[in-house]
Order: C-alpha cells, then structure tokens, then sequence
C-alpha cells in the first residue's frame, strides 16, 4: 500500500475556506435580518382560508382590488393618510359593514376581516411590533 | 498548518449549516381560518410548527362541525332534536366539551347556562333575524332552561322535555384548550391560539418579552388600534365578554347577546366588558370562556366576590358603564393602561 502523500494547503485551499466563510457570513446575516425586520410589509388577502392574493401595500394607489366570495365583493383601496402602507376596505356589499368600519389597518400583524364574504385582509412582515400588540381581545 | 485547516473548515461548514437550517425555535407556521363564526389565527414555533399549526386548523374545522347549532348534522343538533329523555351518543369531544359546559353551568350558579338555546333564539342571535320577544314568551321558556335539563351518562346525553343546548359560550374556550394539547404534543416553544377574542398564549415572544395582548375598547369596537390596556402574558389564556360584539337596536334601544338566565333579557348590570385571565393549564380555556359570560351577567360587586371566593384561579378586568377599568390586583402589574383612554383605572383587592 502506497503511503498517503503530503497534503500540503495552498493558496487555492485557503480561498475556497475563505469563500465558503463568506457565502455562510451572508446566508447568515440575510437570514437574521429577514427575523429581524419581518420581510417587507405584504397584504395578504385570504378566502375560505385559502390565500388568493398577496402584493406589496405600495400598489394600491395605482390599482385598488376587487374580491368577491361567498356572494359578497369587497373593495380594497389605499389610505393616502397612513403615508402609502395602510389598506382600507373603500366600500362592500356584505350586511354587516364591520370589514368598512375597521377602517385603516398599516402595521404588520393587523387585519380585517369580512365574516360574511369569509374574506381575511391580513398585514405580514414590516418591522416587529415593539409597541403594538401581538393579538387582541374582545 | 494542517490542523488549522481542518478548523478552518469545520468552522466554515457548522456556520454554512447554522445559515442554512436555522434555529428549530424560531421557525414559525401561522394559519388563519373562518370557523365557529369567527377569524381563528394560530400561530405556532419550533421544529414541529407545520405540523402543530395544521392540526389545530383541522381540530377547529371538526369541533365546528360538532358543536354548530345552525348545522342540522352537529351532534348539539341531533341531540337537540331528539325526543325528550332519549339519549343519544356524542363524540367524545362532544361530550367532553358538554360535560365542561354543565359543569361551570353549576360552578356559577347557573349564570353561566348552557342550555340558553331556545331563549337565544327567540332574540334572533342564533339564525340572524334580530327582534325582541314577548315577556310571555320568554317566561315560558326560561321554564326549561338550567343545566339539570340535560342528562350526560359517558358520552350519551339526553334533555328535558323543550330543553336544547347551546355549547357556544364555552365552544371556543374547550377548543383552545384542546389546541394547546396538540401544540405541547408537538413540543412547541412558543405561540399563540387566537380563536376570535379567545386568546392562549404559549411561552414568550421571541425577543423574550411577554406577548402584549391588547383588550379591545368596548367604546370602539372595530378599530384596530383602540385599547382599554394591554396585558403581559406568558403561558397564560385570556378571553372577553362584552355587549358590544353582538347586537341590535330596535325603537333606538339596545340588545346584546349576553342573556341574564333569570331573565331571559340581555344581561343589565353596569358591566360593558368582562376580562378573564388564567394561567394555561389543562382546563383553563373553558373556565376563562365560560366565566367571562357568567361574571358579565353577574355584574361587578357580584363578579369581584365570586373571584375573591370561589377558589378558582383567574384574574380580571372589568370595564364599566360609567368609565371604570378595574383590574385585579393579581394582575396589576402585567396590565399596561391604555393612554388617553379617558377610562379611570382602579386595581382591586
């Protein structure tokens, strides 16, 4: 049996360490930072517990949404006073109107909910809640 | 020179597996659904999340089918529409969820009643076709109300003669407890069971900090961003009664849907919200459900002696007609006030 030769590292060997040291450091640092921050604010609209939709809150004001369920339609708009995050419910056609009464929604976490039309308007992501609360009750 | 390599690389490989599972506490799963006529979210971390958060989905989607009055195939409707006296056999979380119900129906006195479902129903809060019943009428069914109008042997259960349940103030509460079992089995670190206002926190926030869970104000029910005070918890469930969430007017007067069993009206006693708080042990989501009704109908002198002498373990929160937050002194220093509220907040001892 031949002896194992000497394995000396060089140069290439200490650049691919490095390499993969610094693809790690990244990979590690993004993931932090997406716990961190939350990811960015998203709208996610929901029916019947299925998502159908999910956009940045930014595209509002260019394109309010239409969705209709379980024979009811709500109207989506941007609230230009919540400085381009917030999302409202503009009109609806459920009976109850609890979904227009909710009013602004901007922070991560909040949502709107239409029983009727079983239609959940929920904020995901943004920057964690420090001073906001985490659920509600009542 | 070699053995530094051999470090190095090691060290290298542990960060790119460190980067690239994560740690297990910090994966999250959050699922919302409609169910028991209300938003459900449940929000669960650790290894098993997926898992957990999923099986508290389905466990709500078949608890609903179970316990729904509306649903003509419930087993509360089967045994509401049996003849009188003849039992019938129930799920064992049926009658798991029956048994709690009669049970704080007879630990409060009957303030509690879960077989409120006839009188319910004359108001219109069952089916959605409001109006205010005759004094007649309601007298008349009043007589067969009360929990010793139900029989449950096991799991066949049977009524009196024009006797019904009604397990909707205590579904939700006997459904997160059931939910905490399934996320405790999945050995989830931390979370949170939101079943509408009924709400069972797990561990602490992943920064450390206990979750802030906000009681919303009776005077502005809607918003989103309108609290009496906000409650610091860890491993603790929290549930709220109020007139506000359900109800109509007729002739410019009020009706709310949490009726007084001994009157068949809905309950007047100068409460405008009813925060219970306990700690999250077995049970303990029933009891919150069930007594933040029963201490609304009793009204505040009445609510604060049942929690100074009952011997059951709970803290509260009262809002009052006349502006008053009272909180429990048990509580006292996990409650944050809400600011410019223009409430006046008391502790109780």
């Amino acid at each position: 049996m031949l002896p194992f030769p000497e394995l000396r590292p060089t140069l290439w060997d200490g650049l691919v360490v490095l390499g993969v040291i610094l693809l790690a450091a990244v990979i590690l640092a993004s993931a932090w930072s997406r716990e961190e921050d939350g990811g960015a604010l998203a709208v996610v609209v929901s029916a019947d517990g299925e998502e159908i939709d999910r956009f940045p809150p930014g595209e509002l004001p260019d394109s309010p949404r239409i969705y209709e369920n379980n024979g009811y339609t709500l109207r989506l708009a941007a609230s230009p006073a919540s400085g381009g995050d917030g999302v409202r419910v503009e009109a609806a056609d459920c009976p109850t109107q609890d979904c227009v009464h909710t009013g602004v929604i901007s922070r991560g976490g909040q949502s709107i909910v239409c029983l009727p039309a079983r239609i959940i308007i929920r904020l995901e992501g943004g920057p964690p809640p420090e001073t906001a609360v985490d659920a509600v009750t009542g | 020179m070699k053995h530094f390599a051999a470090a190095l690389l090691s060290a290298a490989m542990l960060l790119t597996l460190a980067a690239c599972g994560g740690d297990p506490d910090t994966a999250q799963e959050s699922i919302q659904a409609i169910a028991m006529d209300t938003v459900m979210v449940f929000t669960a971390y650790g290894q098993h999340s997926t898992a957990a958060a999923y099986a508290a989905e389905k466990l709500a989607y078949e608890t609903e089918a179970l316990l729904s009055r509306t649903d003509p195939e419930s087993d509360v409707s089967r045994l509401n529409s049996a003849p009188a006296d003849t039992p019938v056999e129930l799920d064992g979380r049926t009658a798991a969820a029956l048994e709690a119900a009669l049970a704080w129906s007879e630990r409060t006195d009957g303030a509690f009643d879960c077989t409120l479902a006839q009188v319910s129903s004359a108001w219109g809060f069952t089916e959605d076709t409001f109006c205010v019943p005759g004094q007649e009428e309601l007298a008349g069914l009043l007589e067969h109300t009360g929990f010793d109008q139900i029989t449950l042997n096991g799991t066949a259960a049977s009524h009196a003669p024009e006797a019904a349940v009604d397990l909707g103030g205590i579904a939700k509460g006997w459904l997160s407890d059931e939910i905490l079992k399934i996320f405790q089995k999945n050995q989830v670190p931390r979370g949170r069971i939101e079943l509408g206002g009924n709400i069972c926190v797990i561990g602490d926030r992943p920064d450390g900090s206990p979750w802030r869970i906000g009681i919303q104000d009776p005077a502005d029910p809607l918003s989103a961003d309108a609290f009496v005070g906000i409650l610091h918890l860890t491993d603790a469930y929290t549930v709220t009664s109020g007139g506000y969430q359900r109800y109509f007017e007729e002739d410019g007067k009020t009706y709310h849907h949490i009726i007084d069993p001994a009157t068949g009206y809905p309950a007047e006693n100068g409460l405008v919200s009813v925060t219970v708080e306990a700690d999250a042990v077995e049970g303990a989501g029933a009891m919150c459900d069930a007594l933040s009704t029963a201490l609304f109908v009793m009204g505040e002198e009445q609510a604060l002696e049942y929690w100074r002498s009952s011997g059951y373990e709970f803290e509260l929160v009262l809002v009052t007609e006349d502006g008053r937050v009272l909180v429990t002194e048990g509580l006292a220093d996990r409650f944050t006030a809400g600011e410019d509220t223009g409430y006046r907040y008391v502790t109780v001892s």
